[in-house]
């Protein structure tokens, strides 16, 4: 907890009652719910600002500015990200899409920025004794925006066998899906109950079906697809109008199920920016009172700007340099440990990030998982040693090798760094950057040397295994390693937290000492936001909550 | 006159034919598959090959171009693929916003350009001459992010005097629309400037010291009806072709300025559809653009032969 958020916390309890102290100490120990916590508070008297606080100092909300007392009613410009395709829950693939999702969308449960699970459609949920199959019971008296239609335990199947069917067209959710859940195998229980058989035990499944899985937005059993064209889903925001490529209304959904967090705002006005500068000069010229994210290149005035609350959240979003095992120069280990030994991390996180990523370690359990085992050595720059290990290898002459990227964002002055760093140890790296579709299209998954961008995970389970298992389809290293498989056949089961940790020390020095992979930072998640605006909560997937969001009186 | 519009016509349709075989061949060039690029690089393989057959974008290129360019000519437009909306609607749109930008800016740049041109030919050599030349100049060869950027900065964070946003509620009335529309107008207005006014000076010069002006000064006209009557009439055809020729420019390839204010014009709208490799968007917009051109073009040719009979009479030989 933050010392003046502490500060502010202990001064509002030195004024509350004995009752009010208790439920404060409920909330502190998460034996209660943030929105019960809410719901409580408001029943014994408590003023939503005063709320607010408490939520913040103990880390359950994002900004609340001290004194921020939010009214209702008002409508908030917002800048986004033009999304990249049709306005689709089972299409989606893009921030552009998914935090528009989010406001008329709903999951079974919302996975906040503490990787904190929140049920939302779901009241629980629990599994068998070896986690292969999972039951939810489903929250009742929810209707869709459009004002009528019930959301039943049958839409909860449909929307789940679904997004699990290979043969829908543009189905998004497969890359989450697959080897987990198959179609036919999402099952009603009873009118309240949902049974999930999975195709092998999984302990982290609830994050698949939350809101870390974008596309999972509980829909109609009859929906066929058109979404654009409806919005439909039981969030607190419904449709007003939809201009494709250039901007969304959302009114308030009137109906919305929550009766004890209606939204404050009349409604939101979306705007999309194709280009980041030009998103950022309207929110400073006041045009914009959110910007919904934006990056430490181009936003560095936003991150000094006085009138403006920058909402940070770290994310396991990343980059991942892949050193290819099987051909090629980087064969041995002791190269690939070389190159990793090269870079300066803090260096790099200071000069492309102004501080707004996070130190990582060449895998991808990163410290915010709470799977991390976090007493594995953080890796460091050493040259000498690095040195040693190219001579060790016979490499000591150096070697010439291409490396190959994607033009997108602080991605080209990485592979920069890179190229600098290697020369020090003799290892000649040639930069071949091209657009994300021709790096995708031809180099990615055949290149001795390349990087990708990876977006946030609630679970580091996708990133475990696409890139790393031998049979993972995003192998760009070609890593394979028996080794490893197992142990990540062991992670995926283990239910609880102990039982993962057992394993993720294991991963975390397997992957150190065969460095298939480079992962110098993980970064931040930046939402800029006005002032006189409060309430927004932001997750490290990209939702962007305004149900609780409004302006301040 | 009207043969010679026939003909003009016959050319501007072989014209279009072309345009439409080499983007349907380029469109095609670009690299990558279209079900990768709308799913994108993390999309499961058996998602990307159920949606490239659900497009027909595995079919041969003869067929997809037939199927295309036979809708193409019974108004079909087809549909976008990443956007799964009728590709004509996304088109209307982006063409009515920058035929809408297009028009503020030529209303306040022809005048202006055309008198400053007329100006500095008047008094050449003088003060005002220089001013206007190297001025024009100067602005013309600053790119427009550059010009946007100071604009918006000048003007609308510091001095709020013109808004930033192009995003004019929808029941605007015209004057708000065209007050929102200023400031994206602006670097326009810079970059067109210096060019017309510099070919209308150069125009007016060789009038001014034509036989025919000569002749009507010597028979004692007024200035003002030498000026406007004989210099003026002969001065302006190379402006009217450099505008034309403008006004594709202006409606096809105004990337930069519409992605400096978030503008929906065609040319943003051609951008993302090449970046999504969303084929029937791409080909439909270029073809609009070359539509746009070519009517320009015919427009220019037809005054310029209202303005100088022997072009049109030429046509008949």
């Amino acid at each position: 907890m933050e010392r003046d958020a502490q500060r502010r916390l202990d001064a509002i309890r030195a004024g509350r009652s004995e009752l009010e102290n208790a439920g404060i100490d409920e909330l502190l120990a998460g034996r209660v719910s943030r929105r019960q916590f809410l719901r409580w508070g408001t029943v014994v008297g408590m003023s939503l600002p005063t709320l607010a606080i408490i939520l913040e100092a103990c880390g359950n909300t994002t900004n609340t500015p001290s004194g921020g007392n939010i009214k209702k009613g008002g409508r908030l410009n917002i800048g986004h990200q033009t999304p990249t395709g049709a306005m689709d829950p089972i299409l989606t693939n893009d921030l552009g899409r998914l935090t528009i999702l989010g406001q008329c969308g709903e999951y079974l449960s919302f996975s906040d920025k503490d990787l904190k699970l929140r049920p939302v459609l779901a009241t629980s949920w629990s599994p068998n004794a070896d986690g292969s199959v999972w039951t939810f019971k489903i929250r009742q008296g929810v209707k869709y925006n459009d004002g009528t239609t019930p959301m039943t335990v049958d839409d909860v199947v449909a929307t789940f066998n679904r997004l699990a069917d290979p043969s829908l067209k543009g189905n998004n959710a497969l890359s989450n899906f697959a080897g987990v859940l198959s179609k036919g195998n999402v099952t009603k229980v009873d009118s309240q109950t949902v049974k999930f058989q999975l195709d092998a035990p999984n302990g982290n499944f609830p994050y698949l079906v939350s809101s870390d899985n974008y596309n999972a937005i509980i829909l109609p059993a009859n929906y066929t697809g058109n979404w654009d064209q409806t919005f439909i889903g039981t969030g607190p925001f419904k449709l007003k109008k939809y201009t494709v490529n250039d901007s969304v209304s959302l009114d308030k959904n009137p109906t919305y199920w929550d009766q004890s967090n209606q939204p404050y705002l009349d409604g939101l006005d979306f705007k999309f920016y194709d280009k980041e500068p030009a998103a950022i000069l309207a929110f400073q010229a006041g045009s914009l009172d959110v910007y919904t994210q934006f990056s430490v290149s181009n936003g560095q005035g936003l991150l000094t700007d006085p009138n403006t609350t920058v909402i940070d959240i770290p994310t396991s979003a990343h980059r991942q340099i892949h050193l290819r095992t099987d051909q090629g120069p980087l064969t041995d280990k002791r190269v690939r440990q070389a190159i990793a030994l090269s870079i300066d991390r803090n260096a790099i996180i200071t000069g492309l990030w102004n501080g707004k990523a996070q130190i990582a370690n060449d895998h991808p359990i990163f410290k915010m998982y709470p799977s991390s085992d976090t007493s594995v050595a953080q890796r460091a720059q050493d040259v000498t040693k690095a040195k040693d290990l190219m001579s060790q290898a016979g490499k000591s002459a150096g070697f010439k090798v291409t490396l190959y990227t994607e033009q997108v964002q602080e991605i080209p002055a990485l592979a920069q760094l890179l190229q600098a760093a290697a020369k020090a140890i003799g290892v000649d790296i040639t930069l071949n950057i091209t657009d994300s579709g021709t790096y995708y299209d031809k180099y990615w998954l055949d290149s001795p040397l390349g990087i990708t961008d990876y977006g946030h995970r609630g679970v580091p389970n996708t990133f475990l295994q696409a890139p790393l298992l031998s049979t993972g389809t995003w192998n760009a290293a070609h890593f394979s390693n028996p080794t490893y498989d197992g142990l990540f056949k062991d992670y995926v089961k283990a239910i609880d937290l102990s039982a993962q940790k057992a394993v993720t020390g294991k991963i975390e020095q397997l992957l150190l000492d065969e460095t298939p992979l480079i992962i110098p930072y993980n970064y931040d998640f930046l939402t800029a936001v006005k002032k006189k605006v409060a309430g927004v909560e932001t997750t490290g997937m990209g939702h962007v909550n305004f149900r609780l969001a409004g302006i301040t009186s | 006159m009207l043969r010679f519009l026939a003909r003009r016509i016959a050319l501007a349709l072989v014209t279009l034919w072309l345009l439409s075989v080499i983007i349907f061949l380029a469109s095609h060039a670009l690299p990558g598959d279209v079900g990768r690029r709308i799913l994108g690089p993390f999309a499961d393989p058996r998602a990307v090959a159920t949606l490239d057959h659900s497009l027909g974008v595995d079919r041969p290129l003869l067929v997809q171009y037939l199927d295309w360019i036979g809708g193409f000519i019974r108004g079909d437009l087809g549909t976008s693929l990443s956007f799964h909306v009728p590709v004509a609607q996304l088109l209307l749109r982006g063409l009515g916003n920058s035929v809408k930008l297009a028009l503020v800016a030529f209303v306040i740049v022809v005048p202006l350009s055309i008198l400053g041109g007329v100006v500095a030919a008047l008094r050449r050599g003088t003060f005002i001459d220089r001013t206007i030349s190297i001025g024009g100049l100067s602005a013309t060869a600053m790119p427009e992010f550059v010009t946007s950027i100071v604009l918006i900065l000048l003007l609308s964070i510091t001095l709020k005097v013109l808004p930033i946003s192009v995003q004019v509620p929808p029941d605007a009335d015209p004057f708000t629309q065209v007050y929102h529309l200023i400031l994206p107008s602006l670097p326009l207005v810079l970059v067109l400037f210096g060019y017309i006014a510099r070919i209308t000076r150069a125009g007016m010069i060789e009038a001014l010291e034509s036989d025919y002006t000569r002749t009507a000064v010597l028979k004692g006209l007024a200035w003002r009806t030498v000026v406007f009557r004989h210099v003026l009439r002969n001065a302006l055809m190379p402006t009217i072709a450099v505008v034309a020729t403008q006004t594709g420019y202006l409606i096809g390839g105004l990337v930069v300025i519409e992605t400096m204010f978030n503008y929906q014009g065609i040319g943003q709208l051609l951008y993302t559809s090449v970046a999504q490799k969303d084929f029937p968007l791409i080909q439909a917009g270029v073809m609009t653009v070359g539509v746009v051109y070519l009517v320009a073009t015919l427009l220019a040719d037809i005054s310029y032969s209202l303005l100088n009979p022997r072009i049109r009479l030429a046509g008949r030989e």
